[in-house]
């Protein structure tokens, strides 16, 4: 539903974006992580043909950006990364507009304004104007200003930024019951466990470039570690234990402060090797933890290393 | 992997299917609501609406206080009374002032998200300007018929072209500020800034208003002041809506007004569609 080949965007001397390839297939859930600046919502923009890429060919939903842009618009959704809705217009008000230049009827429009701020718990609030609106109801306004004409590809640009707990995974499901019903989904995110749950594949952009991309099990797998963390007892020599992990091949990071060290370990005979080695030293744990990888290490593993990225890319 | 991993406890929410496919509305449904949107947001806010009625009723006051006398000199159409001479001019140049809302209204416009909205909608996008421009219209011809029927009411206004006279008069006016309208939002789609507009916008009313024959016949301004008149485009709209207020015979006025605004509306629309186009952050 998305095909994104070569493309570039420069702002003057700002090149925004250097040869992003991207592809999504229907029903599927592209996540776009990256620091900020990286150019995720110029890619955003460039899909949802807001904006013309300098090279490169888009397609979404089946029709080239920049040649058939009236036919992209009719059959997608956009959330961007700030409300796009009328401050003046109330919830309803601004739904109805929407529906009805999208080609609805006075009464369809109405019909569905009330069903989507009945889905995103708007009802109460429908007839204030959405500049009285919170920031987290303004963005479910927005989302639901996103859905009207039921789009079969939904953009989300930083969706959940500034809402709360309960409202944000609210969302989440709402996005997972769209999907569920076969809508195609790019969302950009700088939350690693919303992409985690949420993304079928992630795709990660720095600098205006894929440095990596992969399901988030195989990111994780190849980029992320697995760790042994490990606080001693204040009697037991920490350097000594350091030396004696060292000795069995191990990249032990001691931590004096808090009188403890921790280590990259692969397998779970690794933790066994760890807990034995500390043994022959003598050291007597606290505490011993094993740290599962998460997309954060992938993520800091990325950005930060400019070397771990070859791997993954 | 984490698919696999996702639980899910509660039932995914559907988004309810009511409706066939909307795929974009027709060029005039989509003109209708935006328009209706243009007018609505425009009274909503009565305080505005309020002061721009004013606004003639005080020109009407000081002006026919200040130039009063003008009707007693040799150079003043003999014959005319100064009220009749001054109400159809001062329906071009009070239109011309509230033209000018139209291209601070718009960069408003563009400060609200709705726009960014209409961006990624199956909007035709020059509609939303000319929405703009109707709305517009409609606030400047209120305040016209306000300042008619008051200059009837309270001043004794009475031209000599009867209702008929003043009716064109008004028609006229009403179109050339439907092209000054689009002259300010070719401005505001350009500059996109409320503060450069509203400088530009002073910057180019008053010379045009008062370089004119607006408030004074020609033979009245001095030398330098006259060379600027004739080739001002409100001299003509200010000679055409008095000609047919005041029954007289047409000359170029009417022509030449009609003439000069399509021309300008034509040109100014070709530049707004096509700065609006672009989006602030292409
Ligand atoms: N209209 C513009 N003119 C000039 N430079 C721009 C423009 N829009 C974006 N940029 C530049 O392009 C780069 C990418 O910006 P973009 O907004 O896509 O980042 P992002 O990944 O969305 O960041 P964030 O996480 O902060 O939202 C930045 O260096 C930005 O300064
Ligand atoms: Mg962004």
């Amino acid at each position: 539903m998305i095909e994104a080949a070569g493309v570039c965007k420069s702002f003057g001397d700002v090149h925004a974006l250097n040869g992003v390839d991207i592809e999504v297939a229907r029903g599927k859930v592209l996540g776009l992580l990256g620091h900020n600046g990286a150019g995720k919502t110029t890619l955003v923009n460039i899909l949802s043909t807001v904006s013309p890429p300098t090279a490169g060919t888009v397609r979404v939903a089946g029709y080239d950006v920049t040649t058939q842009g009236a036919a992209v618009r009719a059959r997608i959704g956009v959330t961007g990364q700030f409300a796009s809705v009328d401050e003046y217009l109330s919830g309803y008000g601004n739904l109805v507009l929407i529906a009805r230049l999208l080609g609805a009827g006075r009464r369809q429009a109405a019909a569905r304004a009330t069903e989507l701020l009945e889905l995103f718990r708007l009802t109460e609030a429908a007839k204030q104007p959405s500049r009285t609106y919170s920031g987290g109801m303004r963005r479910r306004l927005d989302l639901a200003a996103s859905l009207v004409g039921r789009p079969d590809v939904l953009f989300l640009d930083e969706p959940t930024t500034g809402l709360d707990p309960t409202t944000r995974i609210a969302l989440w499901e709402t996005v997972e019951g769209l999907v569920a019903d076969g809508t195609t989904v790019l969302l950009t995110t700088q939350y690693l466990d919303e992409a985690d749950r949420l993304a079928d594949w992630i795709t990660v952009l720095s600098k205006g470039r894929v440095i990596a991309s992969g399901t988030s099990g195989r990111l994780k797998a190849e980029l992320g570690s697995r760790a042994v963390h490990a606080a001693l007892t204040p009697d037991s020599d920490l350097s000594a234990a350091t030396g004696a992990l060292a000795a069995a091949g191990f990249q032990p990071r001691p931590d004096p402060e808090r009188h403890a060290l921790s280590t990259p370990v692969d397998t779970s005979a690794d933790i066994a090797a760890v807990v034995r080695a500390l043994d022959t030293v003598g050291a007597e744990l606290v505490e011993l933890t094993v740290k599962e990888p998460s997309l954060d290490d992938v993520y800091l593993a990325l950005t930060q290393s400019p070397t771990a990225l070859a791997g993954a890319a | 992997m984490a698919l696999q991993e996702r639980t899910r406890d509660t039932a995914p929410i559907a988004v309810p299917d009511t409706t066939a496919e909307w795929r974009g509305g027709s060029i005039r449904a989509q003109l209708w609501v935006l328009t209706g949107r243009q007018i609505r947001s425009m009274y909503g806010d009565t305080r505005l609406a309020l002061f721009s009625l004013l606004q003639p009723l005080i020109m009407l006051l000081l002006l026919s206080e200040i130039f009063g006398s003008m009707a007693n000199r040799d150079d003043f159409p003999h014959g005319v009374r100064y009220i009749d001479y001054l109400v159809p001019a001062l329906l071009v140049t009070t239109g011309i002032g509230s033209a000018q809302g139209a291209g601070v209204g718009l960069v408003k416009d563009m400060d609200n998200g709705i726009v960014a909205r209409f961006r990624v909608l199956p909007t035709r996008l020059p509609l939303v300007l000319v929405a703009r421009s109707l709305a517009d219209l409609l606030r400047v011809f209120t305040e016209l018929l306000v300042l008619l029927a008051c200059g009837t009411v309270f001043f004794g206004f009475r031209p000599s072209g009867g209702v008929l006279g003043t009716a064109a008069a008004l028609l006229l006016t009403v179109f050339v500020i439907w092209s000054l309208i689009w002259c300010f939002i070719a401005l505001a789609a350009w500059l996109r800034s409320v503060e450069v507009m509203s400088s530009i916008a002073v910057l180019v009313m008053f010379p045009l208003m008062f370089a004119s024959s607006a408030f004074v016949p020609l033979k009245g301004l001095p030398e330098w002041l006259q060379v600027v008149a004739k080739v001002n485009p409100v001299t003509y709209a200010v000679d055409g809506s008095r000609r047919l207020a005041l029954g007289w015979d047409l000359g170029l006025g009417v022509v030449g007004a009609l003439g000069t605004s399509a021309v300008l509306l034509a040109l100014a629309g070709f530049v707004a569609a096509k700065c609006f186009q672009r989006a602030p952050n292409a």
